[in-house]
């Protein structure tokens, strides 16, 4: 593919490319030497996942495990590991942008070879998608690069709208000016230039329906704000994408989820990262993320705090927590970064009520009432859960 | 068959004419005595003519070992000949075809003697093998069990031509057997000149039999015989004329039996009583260490010390009290073993050769375990065990039994041997079923502790069970240790296999892998190559290569080369 690409693409490649290149050049010595060779790779599982306090996110341990050429229960994911890194590093090189699918078909093929009897015998390199997106994850855990570092594109999820442009593929695109669409966060984040921004803060909604409704409010607008949602559990883009306005921009974020122990773990995933792989966390996590509601006090309210809700719209909207859910808030408070002391109030409250609520909950009391109420109020009184 | 609905129809008739239960008055049993040969004619199951199937099976048997124990037992190699064939003339007499058959037995061996024919193949519980030595036959009884049914089923007299080594005439006999008086009835007698050297035995029996239900045991058991004795030369032809031969592979044979004396744990009172009547020894201490084995003077003397009875006392008068003293001592008294000389095994080299033959099997061993003794009989337990290559797998080990050479067929799962082999943890061996697996168990012993006068299956002695026991063990051992160094060759080649099969992947990788970013240009073959080189080189330094048939060992890089060569890239 030979098109026309940016100055921050063509950094970004060269320096994916460089670092694949040199992270390899071990395994090229070690064989042109007869020295048997191995990949050092962290181990990406949950025994090797531990919470930094200092960085405030989820990191991988000291844990590695050693892939050895020359150990047969180790010699396919050797082989699957260079081929996968052949084939990012050739893509990089020569200005593709190959999704994860893609990456999947171009090294799935048959390998031929005979028995010591002479009989023919074929393997595939791999032969499900999950065997092959496994191989890229060893590829981004060794080469400490993820793959949006590596260019490679997966399914766009996210969507932005707000006060701010930005440069993308050479274009400048207004984020202000979208209609009633928006920008689709796209899979490779850090080649986003960020250029004038005019917001305040960021406000990351977990549901699409309520983005389409805070953004047809004009919201973002009113409260000068850049409004995102990542539809759910976030893909890695849209993380990334909140993540650098947080860090590079220094705008705050806050995010408004459910009042239930699933929107908890969503607002988790964007503060520390998500507990399976930890290895993406130094570079998708948002620290410093604000969980701004809906939280327990806001419906039972708490000492001086008044509720939102009413005794009569708490008999109507509140839903009863399900065992699973109980199950999910005791898992929670396990973690060490739900252990302040705003937390430990809000499962409490949680696990005395079990009750749950759902943010269209307070939409149905007026849409008005959640953007310039509800939003507004909230931010100005620092009433947050951190 | 005319003579069985005879027995339908009389036994039915008694039925009929029987007075009702409870009428029938005891003072009018009648008593009467009946010969041993009625005994058999009437009990044929109790030797193993049950029906027309065993009895055709029975009576290979009974005439192939007698046979074996005519030439191998006298040191001569066996040149057996067996031929069962339809018998025309009795099939034009009855109809009924394909139900009356002949058969005929050769051998080359010491030949009967003219006086003793008779005798020999018409009286029951005539034997010359009454004596303490391993032979196969002990009964007396096989050969006449065969004729019995021969001349009650098809009507026909045995047929006996035999001519000894040093006599210079064959003799012919054809006899009955008298049933009530137990007495061979010749009727007809001939002697010719011999013109060669000829000597052994030929005896044709005519009897009803079932060969398709009998055929597959017969051909089994003639197998079997060939492995336990490959010194044999055999002959068989079928009915159907089929013929089967098992030519000699070795004229090593093992060493012949010699007859012993009794041992002292093994005689009861009657024994002793007989022993001392033929005796002419004049003291009970001459009795002791001339007429029993493994007692020597100085130990016979202590023991009739310890015991309180006088050494030099006459055995002639020692009263009854006193004998059974002496009796019941010695079963108990520490002796020596009873010597095993006169045991006959077969031995370890022996059983490997036929094991081979048969089965043609990847892996064979064998032992021969020492002399042991239950209850005064020594015996010997040897096994045998073959592995893989042309056994079939199944799901239980294919057991070989012998006692005495003599194959057993029937009652395997009462036999002590299925009980012991049945009863071994395969897995602890490597052994996993279902697995091709040949298991041969032989005991020789001067009494084999049969079950019955059959000689199928044979009973649960612990001393015996014990050494089978040992023996399989010892000998299963070693198919671990052979299974578990052919796992380790197997596993070495899969992982030859494993690593090498992915090294043209590897080395093209790493050669895109290898050139930089910055001035990239795609690699050559040649860049390739030289990785694949480095590979190749790698692996068959470092990693354990297996010996593949066909292939050079000393050049290791050969092998790893065999999986990639002349394959081309996807
Ligand atoms: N083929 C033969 N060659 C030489 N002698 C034979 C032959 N067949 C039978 N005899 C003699 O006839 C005798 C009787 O044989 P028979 O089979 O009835 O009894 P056995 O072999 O002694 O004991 P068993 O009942 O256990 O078979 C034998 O002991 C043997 O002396
Ligand atoms: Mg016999």
């Amino acid at each position: 593919m030979a098109a026309p690409v940016d100055k921050v693409d063509l950094q970004a490649r060269r320096r994916a490319a460089k670092i694949i290149h040199e992270k390899f050049k071990g395994v090229l010595k070690d064989v042109l030497s007869g020295k048997p060779p191995r990949l050092i790779i962290p181990k990406r599982t949950l025994a090797n996942t531990r919470f930094d306090p200092e960085k405030g996110i989820l990191v991988m341990g000291e844990d590695v495990i050693e892939r050895e050429l020359l150990n047969m229960g180790e010699a396919r994911r050797f082989m699957q590991t260079l081929l996968m890194a052949s084939i990012i590093y050739q893509a990089l090189i020569e200005n593709e942008y190959p999704t994860i699918r893609d990456l999947y078909y171009r090294g799935k093929h048959t390998i031929v070879y005979r028995d010591l009897k002479g009989r023919l015998r074929e393997e595939n390199t791999w032969d499900e998608q999950s065997e092959s997106d496994a191989v890229i994850r060893d590829v981004e855990v060794f080469t400490g690069l993820l793959r949006e570092d590596m260019l490679i594109l997966s399914k766009e999820k996210g969507k932005v709208v707000g006060r701010m442009k930005i440069r993308s593929g050479g274009d400048v695109i207004d984020l202000s000016k979208m209609g009633h669409g928006a920008y689709a966060i796209e899979s490779t984040p850090d080649l986003i230039e960020f250029l004038e921004v005019d917001a305040e803060f960021v406000l990351v909604v977990e549901k699409d329906a309520v983005f389409q409704q805070l953004h047809r409010a004009k919201f973002w607008d009113k409260y000068k704000a850049i409004l995102v949602t990542g539809a759910g559990q976030p893909d890695r883009a849209t993380r990334r994408f909140v993540r650098r306005l947080n860090e590079e921009l220094g705008l705050p974020i806050y995010i408004l989820t459910d009042s239930d122990p699933y929107g908890w773990y969503i607002y988790s995933v964007f503060k520390v990262g998500s507990i399976q792989l930890s290895y993406e966390s130094e570079r998708l996590a948002t620290p410093k993320a604000r969980f701004l509601g809906v939280s327990m006090t806001d419906i039972f309210g708490y000492r001086s705090k008044k509720p939102y809700l009413s005794e009569r719209e708490r008999r109507n909207f509140i839903i009863k927590a399900k065992d699973v859910d109980i199950r999910r808030a005791k898992e929670l408070m396990k973690y060490s970064w739900f252990q302040t002391p705003k937390w430990r109030r809000e499962l409490r409250i949680f696990l005395q009520r079990k009750a749950k609520l759902e943010i269209e909950a307070l939409a149905s009391k007026g849409l008005r009432f959640l953007a310039e109420k509800y939003i507004p109020e909230k931010i100005e009184t620092g009433d947050w859960t951190e | 068959m005319p003579r069985r609905r005879r027995d339908t129809a009389t036994a039915k008739a008694v039925v009929a004419e029987a007075p009702p239960r409870g009428r029938r008055q005891r003072s009018k049993e009648t008593y009467r005595e009946i010969s041993v040969a009625e005994f058999f004619a009437k009990n044929r199951e109790l030797a193993g003519f049950s029906n027309p199937t065993r009895a055709l099976y029975q009576t290979v048997r009974e005439l192939v070992e007698n046979a074996l124990d005519a030439t191998d037992t006298h040191s001569i190699l066996p040149v057996i000949s067996i031929r069962i064939a339809y018998d025309e003339e009795l099939e034009a007499k009855y109809g009924n075809p394909k139900k009356w058959f002949r058969i005929t037995v050769e051998d080359n061996g010491i030949g009967v003697p003219p006086t003793v024919i008779a005798n020999a193949f018409g009286r029951v519980l005539f034997s010359s093998k009454y004596v303490i030595r391993q032979t196969r036959g002990m009964y007396g009884l096989g050969v006449k069990a065969a004729v019995l049914y021969g001349q009650m089923t098809a009507g026909r007299p045995v047929e006996v031509v035999s001519s000894m080594q040093e006599s210079d005439y064959v003799y012919l006999r054809r006899l009955y057997i008298d049933v009530s008086k137990n007495e061979p009835k010749i009727v007809e007698k001939g002697q010719w000149r011999k013109k060669g050297r000829w000597h052994g035995t030929r005896v044709t029996i005519t009897l009803e039999g079932d060969w398709p239900r009998a055929r597959s045991r017969i051909i089994e058991y003639i197998k079997r015989t060939a492995v336990i004795a490959p010194y044999a030369e055999i002959y068989f032809e079928t009915p159907d004329g089929e013929i089967y031969v098992f030519p000699r592979l070795t004229s090593k044979m093992p060493a012949p039996p010699k007859e012993a004396k009794p041992h002292p744990h093994g005689i009861d009172l009657d024994q002793m009583k007989m022993l001392i009547k033929r005796s002419n020894a004049r003291t009970l201490l001459q009795l002791l260490s001339n007429e029993l084995q493994s007692v020597g003077t100085i130990m016979a003397r202590k023991f009739l010390e310890e015991i309180g009875l006088d050494p030099n006392l006459d055995p002639k008068k020692l009263d009854n009290d006193s004998l059974v003293k002496l009796v019941d001592s010695m079963k108990s008294y520490k002796f020596r073993a009873p010597k095993s000389d006169h045991l006959s095994p077969i031995g370890e080299e022996l059983i490997k050769i036929g094991l081979k033959r048969m089965f043609k099997p990847e892996w064979v061993d064998a032992l021969t375990r020492p002399p042991r003794a239950y209850q005064g009989h020594s015996f010997i337990v040897e096994v045998g065990i073959a592995y893989g290559g042309g056994i079939e797998a199944r799901n239980e080990p294919l057991l070989l039994r012998y006692a005495n050479k003599i194959p057993l067929l029937y009652e395997e799962r009462e036999d002590v041997t299925y009980k012991v082999v049945s009863g071994i943890n395969w897995k602890i061996y490597r052994v996993d079923f279902p697995a091709p697996l040949v298991v041969l168990v032989h005991i020789a012993s001067t009494k084999i502790p049969y079950k019955g006068v059959g000689k199928e299956s044979i009973s649960e002695v612990p001393e015996i069970e014990s050494e089978i026991r040992i023996a399989v063990q010892h000998v299963a051992r070693k198919l671990r240790v052979y299974l578990g160094k052919k796992a380790r060759e197997a596993e070495a080649r899969r992982k030859i296999i494993t690593i090498s099969k992915y090294i043209p992947e590897i080395a093209r990788s790493l050669a895109i892998l290898s050139k930089p970013p910055t001035k990239w240009n795609p690699p050559s073959e040649k860049d390739e190559k030289i990785l694949v080189d480095a590979l190749v080189r790698l692996v068959s330094r470092n990693v354990e290569v297996p010996k593949v048939p066909g292939l050079d060992h000393s050049d290791p890089e050969k092998i790893v080369r065999s999986v990639i060569e002349n394959i081309k890239l996807e």
